[in-house]
């Protein structure tokens, strides 16, 4: 029989317990079976299990060096994904948030409110929209803004989409993606107690030492935080680059060839366990970077009780 | 009729049905069809078939009505509805007659979705005796028939004249080129260098245009090029080295010469279309279709003007006394593995009668499926463009019935964008292709040299 106590856990936890059962471990789940079979457009789970798709990923080579040898294809995606992921997170998701959050806390309150409010946009406007924007903006024509402006001081248009596809993409990402480290970033300066900075000052520091030496101390559980939480987003992340790029090879990153391969339309999909081999791996690849993160950024001490004293 | 007003009827006419008497027998026939503005009647020529079998059953004073459930899907293409059609047969959900594009037969008959249609066409013959017999072979999956072709298409490059004429050409060789082409005479290589004339003269903007995905179009200029993309004593797929190099070495020279667009392959089809239609590209390598939107673009109106504004040619033959050739590639009704298999061909069969046929291809332009349908007014009237178009017919190629063509176009196409964007050399791109056709249809791809 459920004694009071059980009933209640039951139904307070029960609910999230089912919806992290049905939405987060069941396509887990789902997935690895896939992965294992030669579900393609038919539907059907045929052979299982067979390791059929990952050997369209790699083969055992004993010369190689870590005794496989990847595909041509699934190499280079892999490094794509790499660049990708690097690029973005570094200039844009880490350090360009960090700098609009020290601009913006620098200024005084409404200003930096509107500023911040005005870096938000993107990530509230539909993707779809956003993307539509971009391709815009980027344009191989003179139509093109960017080509507006270009012109001006040159003869031939650019054609970013086809001369720097890797730049079109961390840059449109970036941008959406930034927003979010600086909200966490300007909260994490707000919550800095006063006084160190008039401290700071009292000291002689310069607006240069205050972020150095006060500033980024207080914000290295946030950085930690929003590095791994980036990274592990932009791993999976496609639907910008399929919007802005389409199924193009010179943005093919695992996540974009896992979704080409099987829910794309008209660019062969329906390779549903061959996508759903690459987005296992894709989930591999995930944990260990997060563990190595949460390793590199002692997050386990960062968690333990609060680094900043709160009045 | 457009789509809109079909389904709007539909719709009517189940809720009519719903409010009917018990005593009615009502047969729900589930038809699903792309939205598609190249084909409307598709669907709309079941609804008036069954419309018409219903007055039979009125006046043989029997209460069965059939029904028509009309799945308008939005699909953007006819693979991507394929897709969704048999994911929808996974669950159970197996549509009585569907719309589809006849290369998915081979994988509809393998997930069971598609049922064979012998014993039906034996069974009505004097219903398909008309049928042009070349279109049956679009149907065939392992020798039984799995469809009904309901059109049929031509495949080519339209030139436009007024940017000839602008770049210095005489009237006398623009009328000469289709015949050149049929005679080996004009190459792949010939366009393209005539495409970057016309850019350099200044009388074009853009040489010329291909579609900016993956689809069918380039397999005719791959049979230009000796390629014979399957081999049907196998059933299987097939690709030749020397073949592929040459094609992608083909379009490295286009780019090089600035006749098509290094970027080609991330166009919008709204783009690839407005590069044409505007007036700013020679050529475009796209389907007869096409003819009812060029008209409207170019303000031309009949045949002559038409033929004034804008030539027709072949895939032209890859050198000199080769052989030129096109693509057709007709869509057709399956007829779904369900209990209602034997009404829904009937159905079918009586939507691919000569009046309901002419009236979607006339309205489309598509090629007919019956004879004579040609012989009719409205066809010599209006259908004038598909009936210069018949003709190409003997050049033209289908594509296979195999179920993994989807993929082998995708895995071809990446080439095409390997070598267009100037990432790879042809011989690198055709190696990157042949590893992956290797790796991803397995046996199912034989590769000659």
């Amino acid at each position: 029989m459920f004694t009071r106590q059980r009933l209640d856990a039951l139904l307070f936890l029960g609910p999230a317990v089912v919806l992290m059962l049905a939405f987060f471990l069941a396509p887990i789940v789902v997935n690895i079976l896939v992965a294992f079979s030669d579900m393609n457009q038919t539907v059907r789970f045929g052979e299982f299990p067979t390791t059929e798709q990952f050997n369209k990923l790699g083969k055992l080579d004993a010369e190689a060096f870590l005794g496989f040898e990847l595909r041509g294809s699934f190499y280079r995606a892999l490094a794509l994904t790499a660049t990708f992921v690097f690029l973005t997170l570094f200039i844009f998701n880490v350090t360009f948030a960090l700098i609009l959050a020290l601009t913006t806390t620098a200024v005084p309150e409404r200003m930096g409110a509107v500023f911040r409010a005005i870096w938000l946009l993107p990530r509230m406007s539909p993707s779809v929209v956003y993307a539509l924007l971009w391709l815009w903006v980027v344009d191989s024509t003179e139509r093109g803004l960017l080509n507006q402006v270009w012109m001006l001081f040159a003869i031939e248009p650019l054609n970013l989409r086809l001369d720097h596809p890797m730049a079109v993409i961390v840059v449109a990402n970036g941008l959406i993606g930034a927003s979010l480290g600086m909200i966490i970033f300007t909260s994490a300066i707000r919550s800095i107690p006063e006084h160190l900075f008039h401290a700071a000052r009292a000291d002689g520091a310069g607006p240069l030492s205050i972020v150095r030496h006060v500033v980024l101390p207080a914000l290295r559980w946030p950085i930690s935080y929003i590095t791994i939480y980036q990274a592990l987003a932009l791993l999976v992340s496609f639907e910008y680059i399929f919007l802005i790029m389409g199924p193009a090879r010179s943005t093919m990153t695992m996540a974009m060839l896992s979704y080409t391969k099987t829910l794309a339309p008209g660019i062969g999909g329906g390779q549903y366990a061959y996508g759903a081999a690459i987005a296992l791996i894709l989930i591999v690849i995930g944990i260990v970077v997060a563990l190595l993160m949460w390793r590199l950024a002692n997050m386990k001490s960062l968690l333990q009780r609060p680094k900043i004293e709160v009045n | 009729m457009t789509l809109k007003l079909l389904s709007a009827a539909t719709l009517l006419a189940s809720s009519v049905s719903f409010a009917a008497p018990a005593l009615a027998e009502d047969v729900t026939i589930d038809l699903w069809s792309r939205a598609d503005k190249s084909g409307p009647l598709r669907a709309g020529n079941i609804v008036e078939a069954a419309d018409q079998l219903n007055r039979m059953f009125e006046a043989a004073g029997s209460d069965t009505r059939v029904v028509i459930n009309l799945i308008e899907t939005n699909a953007n293409g006819f693979d991507a509805d394929a897709l969704d059609l048999l994911k929808a047969h996974s669950v159970g959900e197996t549509p009585d007659i569907m719309v589809a594009a006849h290369e998915w037969i081979g994988s509809f008959v393998e997930a069971g979705l598609a049922a064979n249609l012998e014993d039906h066409i034996a069974g009505n013959a004097s219903m398909y005796a008309d049928m042009i017999p070349a279109l049956w072979e679009s149907v065939k999956y392992k020798g039984d028939r799995y469809g009904i072709p309901q059109d049929s298409e031509i495949r080519m490059f339209f030139l436009n004249n007024d940017i000839l004429r602008a770049g210095g050409k005489e009237e006398d060789f623009i009328a000469g080129l289709p015949a050149a082409v049929e005679a080996g005479e004009f190459t792949m290589y010939d366009f393209c260098d005539l495409a970057a004339e016309m850019v350099d003269a200044g009388a074009a903007k853009v040489g010329w245009v291909h579609r900016p995905n993956v689809g069918p179009d380039f397999q005719m200029a791959m049979a230009s090029f000796g390629i014979d993309i399957y081999n049907e004593d196998e059933a299987k797929l097939q690709i030749t080295k020397s073949g592929l190099t040459e094609y992608y070495g083909w379009l490295k020279y286009c780019v090089d010469n600035g006749s098509l667009p290094a970027d080609m392959t991330s166009y919008s089809w709204d783009s690839t279309h407005a590069a044409f239609r505007g007036g700013d590209a020679l050529a475009k390598f796209h389907g007869i279709w096409n003819v009812g939107a060029q008209l409207e673009a170019f303000g031309v109106e009949g045949e002559e003007e038409y033929f004034n504004k804008l030539t027709w040619i072949h895939s032209p033959a890859a050198e000199k006394g080769g052989e030129p050739k096109n693509l057709s590639h007709p869509i057709v009704y399956v007829v779904g593995e369900t209990e209602n298999k034997d009404l829904a061909a009937l159905l079918v069969a009586m939507a691919s009668q000569h009046v309901p046929n002419t009236n979607h291809a006339v309205g489309t332009n598509h090629t007919p499926i019956n004879y004579g349908q040609v012989a009719m007014p409205e066809f010599q009237e209006k259908g004038w463009a598909l009936i210069a178009g018949t003709p190409m017919l003997d050049y033209a190629e289908f594509m296979p019935n195999h179920a993994k063509i989807g993929q082998y176009n995708a895995i071809t196409y990446t080439g095409v964008q390997a070598v267009e964007t100037g990432e790879m050399s042809p011989e690198e791109a055709v190696e990157m292709v042949i590893e992956e056709l290797e790796i991803e249809l397995g046996d199912d791809v034989i590769i000659l040299d």
